[in-house]
């Protein structure tokens, strides 16, 4: 797996160099399509981080499971016969052979094809051919599957293959009190509908996660085409009299999100009426007003969770929950598995699901806004990969907003924007998230803080 | 995907002309000549893709989804569509991507009244831009025609689509 390294630490020049650039609003163009960041990335990122493995609302009998990737990793995310949720990874304990056949399903074992060594769904040995002939000196107890440590937040499923490192809250520290507004917004949280696009294309995880961290700047160009379409320019802008002026960007040290908020105090995403009944009572004021004016919500849980949360408008349908992961499937490939949300106390609405299925799909593949994006994010792992770069040095630009770019924005002070560092008009000229984005990637990458690595 | 169908009464003039029509209709979509498509869609056209996913081998439930799909979309959406993929900056489809419908297969499923349902099996080529690479789509299409007085209408179509996890950057509508 593991690429030939000519020279060891240039991944960790290369790390140096994109944290001493990012005062500056520079970053090293190669960081983006190389296989021995790529790599390092595997180790010192993913399996250090919580990273995103499902929504309880899809394992909700015992024995239901799905496939699920940490890194490149295949896990199997199991609901046991006692309620409990597992992580394993799908690695037989005898010869290492894969056990489970399908993408989702439901089973109280898993049987390996290869001798038949059989596994309970909480990741404990059952048994195998020939046991009591073959293996009368076993430590059954030994045998159990590679589990992954296993964290949930308002229904996220959050595995992590190191074993050392911050709690899940600690992990998303500040951050949680945006999650609260959107996952665990109604008295029943949100639900999964249905099943999740997937899509496998020639891009870097990062262009996408930086994408969502609260790029709106992005939307006036790749989505030219979409915006002049009549039905689809209405998008969630025709709840607002300037859509650069209800524009917010929010970040904590790693985590980053971008909303836009009406000047209607009762916009409550486009819900249906009732919703304002069914608010959680153990949100804030703030984060009820929040929710209340809002329209549009996207954003990054790092390293390679997004989401976007949208209100009903014009062409894209009905209020909806998209949560993406950007699951990593090599070297400049990425796969995009974007799963769609809704209230649970609208789940079984037909109206309101036939709604939230058309602005959910306008972000499919066939998606009238998707199918733009990808094309620009092949396009920029390929050249980013060039010799040019690494010979050169090239650096990348994100100094929107830095020093005396612009002053047409502002830091606003208010509790109703949560206790991150919020600023007025950002996405579209503030480019912080981004750095932060970065920023939090370098730390993670940082060899000193990788005890993984040293094994 | 359901192909149990008994062998519906077609004459062999009607068949004939249900695979013409789906042969000649499927070069435009190749061609892109979009605006000449739309002509052979009905007025209450609809086209869905729904998602497939590899479930359990014992599952009972059906690969395909009745609740997720890539597209689901009326006419005057697709017309929209249209439009959108014609402006200079679709990025998705400019440059144009080189498609090639591969169309065998063709089989009458059903015939009720003035309504044909047909199914074609397809590989979809598609390259794009200065690369030597390309993509594969394999499906099944599912086609409603209509007997209208200017000839077959499409009144419905549902692409069931051979991947779990697609293997393309996008579908625009050339594709399905």
């Amino acid at each position: 797996m593991a690429t030939e390294s000519s020279d060891p630490s240039r991944t960790d020049r290369l790390v140096e160099r994109t944290e001493s650039g990012l005062d500056s609003g520079r970053f090293p163009m190669e960081i983006i399509n190389d296989e021995e960041v790529y790599q390092a990335e595997l180790r010192r990122v993913f399996a250090r981080a919580w990273v995103y493995l499902g929504h309880t609302s899809e394992f909700e009998e015992p024995g239901d499971y799905a496939r699920r990737y940490i890194g490149e990793d295949p896990f199997i995310v199991t609901r046991d016969e006692n309620g409990e949720m597992h992580a394993f990874l799908d690695s037989c304990m005898h010869r290492g052979a894969q056990f489970c056949t399908a993408e989702t399903g439901n089973t109280s074992h898993f049987r390996c094809p290869y001798h038949g060594w059989t596994y309970k769904n909480d990741g404990t040995l059952q048994g195998m051919p020939h046991m009591n002939e073959a293996y009368q000196d076993l430590d059954e107890e030994e045998i159990q599957l590679q589990e992954a440590n296993l964290a949930t937040y308002h229904g996220l499923i959050f595995g992590r293959i190191a074993d050392e490192g911050p709690s899940l809250t600690e992990y998303l520290g500040d951050f949680t009190w945006y999650l609260d507004v959107l996952f665990n917004a109604t008295e029943g949280g949100l639900t999964v509908v249905g099943e999740p696009h997937r899509w496998e294309a020639d891009y870097d995880w990062k262009t996408a996660a930086d994408n969502f961290s609260g790029d709106s700047y992005h939307v006036l160009t790749t989505h030219q085409a979409s915006l002049e379409t009549k039905e689809l320019e209405l998008g969630p802008w025709e709840e607002l009299d300037d859509y650069l002026e209800a524009a917010y960007l929010s970040c904590t040290d790693s985590h980053c999100a971008a909303y836009y908020l009406s000047e209607d105090p009762d916009t409550y995403m486009g819900y249906p009426e009732e919703i304002e009944e069914r608010m959680h009572e153990d949100l804030t004021q703030e984060q009820r007003d929040l929710f209340a004016r809002s329209v549009f919500h996207f954003g990054t849980i790092f390293p390679n969770t997004s989401y976007i949360h949208g209100i009903q408008s014009g062409g894209w349908g009905g209020p909806w929950v998209c949560l993406r992961k950007w699951q990593p499937r090599g070297c400049g490939k990425t796969e995009t598995i974007s799963w769609w949300l809704v209230p649970e106390e609208f789940a079984d609405d037909e109206e309101f699901l036939d709604d939230s299925h058309s602005g959910w799909n306008s972000l499919s593949p066939a998606g009238a806004f998707e199918s733009d994006d990808l094309t620009v994010w092949e396009g920029i792992s390929e050249s980013s990969g060039a010799l040019t770069h690494e010979l050169r040095g090239t650096e990348g630009n994100m100094q929107q907003g830095m020093g005396d770019m612009t002053d047409l924005t502002e830091t606003v002070d208010d509790p109703v924007y949560g206790p991150a560092e919020t600023t007025w008009q950002g996405g579209y000229f503030d480019e912080r998230n981004s750095r932060m984005f970065y920023q939090a990637w370098c730390e993670m990458m940082s060899g000193a803080a990788n005890p993984e690595g040293e094994r | 995907m359901s192909t149990q169908h008994s062998r519906p009464a077609v004459d062999s003039e009607t068949r004939h002309r249900a695979e013409s029509f789906i042969y000649r209709e499927t070069d435009l979509l190749d061609t892109f000549a979009l605006e000449e498509w739309l002509e052979l869609l009905a007025e209450d056209f609809t086209i869905s893709v729904p998602v497939r996913a590899s479930r359990d081998p014992g599952s009972e439930q059906d690969e395909f989804s009745s609740r997720s799909y890539y597209l689901r979309e009326g006419i005057e959406r697709i017309r929209e569509r249209v439009g959108r993929l014609q402006k200079e900056y679709a990025w998705s489809e400019n440059p144009r991507s080189r498609v090639r419908h591969v169309v065998g297969n063709v089989r009458i499923l059903d015939a009720e009244g003035d309504e044909l349902t047909v199914s074609n099996n397809q590989h979809v080529f598609r390259s794009y831009g200065d690369e030597p690479d390309h993509d594969l789509l394999s499906a099944q299409r599912h086609t409603v025609l209509r007997e209208t007085a200017d000839g077959f209408r499409i009144a419905d179509r549902t692409v069931y689509l051979d991947h779990t996890v697609l293997n393309t950057k996008n579908i625009t509508l050339p594709l399905l």
